[in-house]
């Protein structure tokens, strides 16, 4: 891999790392899902010190390039992240209709029972 | 001191009478609210039926977030301190007056039921492991040693209540104690003994013990300076 490109996945690596660490401080994520993003600018850094790896499997598969089997590797595990969201916030959805409607049968009920005391 | 005890309860029905009642005979000065955590079995039909102190979350929101109903019970009933305390009978109430007492003398904010603190228990297998390792981490990060960190039974005083209550990402785990230990508050242990539990599944299943490791380490050794 060219010194650029390693050079970019180290800079890449660290302001992820920045970003990430920002929004923990400032309340916007939760560590549990804060966790995916810094293991995964650690591997980008370690990917950019040690090519050799890369290379190897890179070579093993077939790749023309190191930067072609990176890039794959990168657009799988988005893939697969984006998937995972896409599940997650699905779950999110059917929990907050149900609390929608949970909240208003009980308001239902309880103008019932008002509407039964007066009469 | 008026206590309570939070009994955070998902799918718990084998075992949340039996404790309830055990928690009530042995510690009438001690509250309690039972946080039933959109239980799919019969959890909330017993708390009704038996009249047990209850909250029911309408949907499963997870440990953490039952935990924080339950501190947000306790603040806006003004209670001075909270005991985390498990719906499967592992917890032992005898320990709640000890601690509350250790939490009195010692000036705390989180009191630790730990059953290590002798020096001479080991937790066996892979849970011990993890055990030591977190241990290991908070005594690295916070310079304070806590022998049990994954001992659920924590007694918290008024701050740590408001600190639940209010703030974002407190879980009543580790890293929580390491924070609060890190960010110079008093943080003791109390030797006690726990029981196997009496019946139902843990919080902890086996497919979410990597994803709890990895959460509880992480956020000791790294997050704690940037919060």
């Amino acid at each position: 891999m060219p010194i650029q490109q390693r050079l970019l996945l180290v800079i890449g690596a660290i302001f992820v790392f920045i970003f990430v660490t920002r929004n923990i401080k400032r309340s916007k994520i939760l560590m549990t899902d804060a966790i995916f993003w810094v293991v995964l600018s650690a591997v980008l850094v370690i990917v950019a010190a040690f090519p050799e790896a890369v290379i190897w499997i890179s070579g093993l598969l077939g790749f023309l390039s190191p930067s072609n089997f990176v890039f794959l590797a990168v657009v799988a595990l988005l893939l697969v992240k984006e998937f995972s969201s896409s599940a997650q916030i699905s779950v999110l959805s059917h929990k907050l209709e149900e609390l929608a409607q949970q909240i208003a049968l009980r308001d239902a009920a309880d103008e019932e029972r008002r509407r039964n005391e007066q009469q | 001191m008026r206590i309570l005890a939070v009994v955070p309860a998902y799918n718990e029905e084998e075992c949340l009478k039996d404790t309830i009642s055990h928690l009530v005979a042995t510690c009438p000065s001690v509250d309690y609210v039972v946080i039933n955590d959109g239980s799919a079995d019969s959890t909330w039909d017993i708390v009704e039926r038996e009249g047990f102190n209850g909250v029911c979350l309408p949907v499963n929101t997870g440990l953490t977030s039952a935990f924080r109903t339950g501190m947000k019970y306790a603040l806006a009933h003004d209670y001075d301190a909270v005991i985390q305390f498990d719906a499967d009978g592992q917890h032992d109430p005898a320990y709640i007056i000890p601690m509350a007492e250790e939490m009195e003398r010692a000036d705390a904010d989180i009191v630790i039921g730990s059953r290590l603190v002798d020096g001479k228990t080991r937790i066996a297998g892979a849970r011990g492991l993890g055990s030591r390792l977190i241990s290991r981490l908070i005594a690295l990060t916070t310079g304070t040693t806590i022998t049990d960190p994954t001992s659920g039974m924590r007694m918290y005083n008024h701050a740590m209540i408001e600190m639940f209550a209010d703030g974002f990402d407190v879980a009543p785990e580790p890293d929580t104690v390491a924070l609060v230990a890190r960010k110079g508050g008093t943080v003791v242990e109390v030797p006690v003994e726990m029981h196997e539990r009496q019946g139902g599944e843990s919080y902890l299943k086996l497919s979410s013990i990597i994803r709890y490791m990895s959460r509880t380490c992480l956020s000791i050794l790294l997050f704690q300076w940037f919060r």
